[in-house]
């Protein structure tokens, strides 16, 4: 059983908690505002259902209540990793599609991927304070890339990212709340202090 | 036996006495009263264009034995408009919950049935033993982006009808409003209110799922409404209320990053601090007033005419600089 967490460590882990909760629910705000230019933009009906699609993280979760931190904290990175290519992706899709012709939905896009990778990086520092290895990026193991999309499809693809990542923004709200809380007996973060 | 019969209202309604021919002399009874013969053709009784006012038991005797012949209630009513149909979740992240009602009443029974689909998946709607047109369903997952979409239908024994909702998880959450609220006024403070509440019960968990809230207050001579959105905490002092007026105030609730705004909670009644006003009986209030309302300078009688700073000297030859220019001034006229 890992030894109780130092009162340094708990300030830094709630600190980081503290400043991820307003980086993600800035995040979110931004990718709200994201999502109505682009469904506008691209001509799509914003009610329109959207199939789950391969590589887009689901922020959707089964017992949520019962994750334990590293859990929360292995699941977000991983999550916000993938809508950093996912994001990096779609910028080029929009300049391929659109050249300069819609240069604001293309800052926005990539303020939007900025904020992503700010968050995957604080995510890391958190993990780095649990003492737990960052789980290394798959590059050249990951399967290989898809056929490529229409350009109907890329629409649709391009709403159903971000859709995940808003609630995804919403749900690391929620975690990293968790996070923050202290352990009532032992001082520690629920869920972090594990054997390795 | 008793048979039920149900007809709709303005219908023309013919009831048979049981297995008797058309020419038999019957007597037909409504809730024990006899029906007068024009409504009889042959032996069918004939009712037309019912209304509500026509439920009732209805009995057929045959003429000369008086025999029981057939009996039926019968139940006037309308089939069922489209229902209305709410869910909410007060209690997020735990489930939600559906209701619905008859935007007009059929007069006869109706059964409501649920269905919740989440994506392929059917869920279930526990129903609520009270009240009875409600149910539940607990979250299986969080944070979807599929929509939920409840039918509800209704049906009774002269139609049916349903209606549909469709929502996303986040769009429905709406808490109870704030309870406990109070509003006390603060000592020596004339323009200061403490406002004080707490979580709706119903809430599961606040430390995880904090709420945010909003307090509007007034006092009750105007109409227009203060309001201020706090982002934490379930307190607040009101420091720009007008002395000595009533105020009214309220406060509502939402979760800090989904859904809507409760409904306002009660009103609260409260007024500032004021100062007692002073009663004149005592004779240094009188000269306090009196001297303070003269426009030229008069010296009271009390008035000493060395101030303490003005004395020159110490103990028995101690005298004031005025009262030293007044006897100089005397003794220079005498000399």
């Amino acid at each position: 059983m890992a030894a109780a967490e130092s009162p340094s460590a708990a300030l830094r882990r709630r600190d980081l908690c503290s400043r991820g909760i307003r980086l993600a629910g800035k995040m979110r705000a931004d990718v709200v505002d994201l999502l109505d230019a682009y469904v506008e933009q691209q001509g799509l009906d914003a009610s329109a259902s959207v199939a789950a699609m391969e590589g887009v993280p689901l922020a959707a979760v089964e017992r949520w209540d019962e994750q334990t931190g590293t859990q929360r904290l292995l699941e977000n990175l991983a999550a916000y990793r993938a809508f950093r290519a996912l994001l990096a992706q779609m910028l080029e899709e929009q300049r391929e599609q659109l050249g300069e012709a819609d240069a604001g939905l293309g800052r926005a896009l990539a303020a939007v991927l900025l904020q992503v990778s700010a968050f995957a990086y604080h995510l890391e520092e958190l993990l780095r304070l649990e003492s737990r290895g960052i789980p290394g990026e798959e590059e050249e193991d990951g399967p290989p890339p898809p056929p490529r999309l229409s350009l109907f499809e890329q629409k649709l693809r391009g709403l159903g990212v971000l859709r995940e990542l808003a609630q995804w923004a919403v749900r690391s709200v929620r975690d990293l709340r968790q996070l923050a809380k202290p352990s009532p007996a032992t001082g520690t973060a629920p869920g972090l202090a594990e054997s390795p | 036996e008793m048979y039920m019969q149900y007809e709709r209202v303005g219908a023309d309604v013919t009831m048979k006495c049981g297995s008797m021919d058309w020419d038999a002399a019957v007597t037909w009874t409504a809730n024990g009263t006899d029906i007068n013969e024009s409504h009889l053709n042959g032996s069918y009784l004939i009712l037309k264009n019912v209304d509500l006012s026509q439920s009732g038991h209805y009995s057929c005797y045959e003429g000369s034995s008086w025999h029981l012949k057939y009996q039926t209630y019968l139940r006037v009513g309308t089939p069922p408009k489209e229902p209305v149909l709410m869910c909410r979740s007060n209690n997020y992240p735990k489930g939600f919950y559906c209701s619905w009602h008859l935007p007009t009443p059929t007069y006869i029974p109706n059964v409501f049935n649920i269905s919740v689909i989440h994506g392929t998946k059917e869920m279930v709607c526990e129903k609520d033993a009270v009240p009875k047109n409600r149910c539940h369903i607990r979250y299986l997952q969080l944070f979807s982006t599929v929509k939920y979409k409840v039918t509800l239908t209704v049906t009774n024994a002269l139609g049916k009808n349903f209606t549909t909702l469709t929502f996303d998880e986040f769009a429905i959450v709406k808490p109870d409003p704030p309870e406990s609220v109070v509003a006390k006024p603060v000592p020596n403070n004339p323009r200061r209110l403490e406002v004080s509440w707490q979580n709706p019960s119903s809430w599961p968990d606040p430390e995880s799922f904090p709420l945010k809230f909003f307090l509007r207050y007034r006092p009750l001579i105007l109409d227009q409404w203060q309001h201020v959105e706090l982002s934490d905490g379930t307190s607040h002092t009101i420091t720009d209320a007008y002395a000595g007026k009533e105020y009214i105030i309220q406060v509502a609730a939402k979760d800090n990053d989904i859904g809507t705004w409760s409904d306002w909670s009660v009103a609260v009644h409260a007024t500032p601090w004021t100062e007692e006003p002073k009663h004149l009986t005592t004779e240094a209030q009188i000269t306090e007033t009196t001297s303070a309302s003269t426009s030229s300078f008069m010296a009271p009688p009390t008035t000493k005419i060395c101030d303490k700073g003005a004395v020159v000297g110490s103990g028995a030859v101690a005298v004031c600089w005025t009262a030293g220019l007044v006897v100089a001034a005397y003794s220079v006229l005498f000399i």
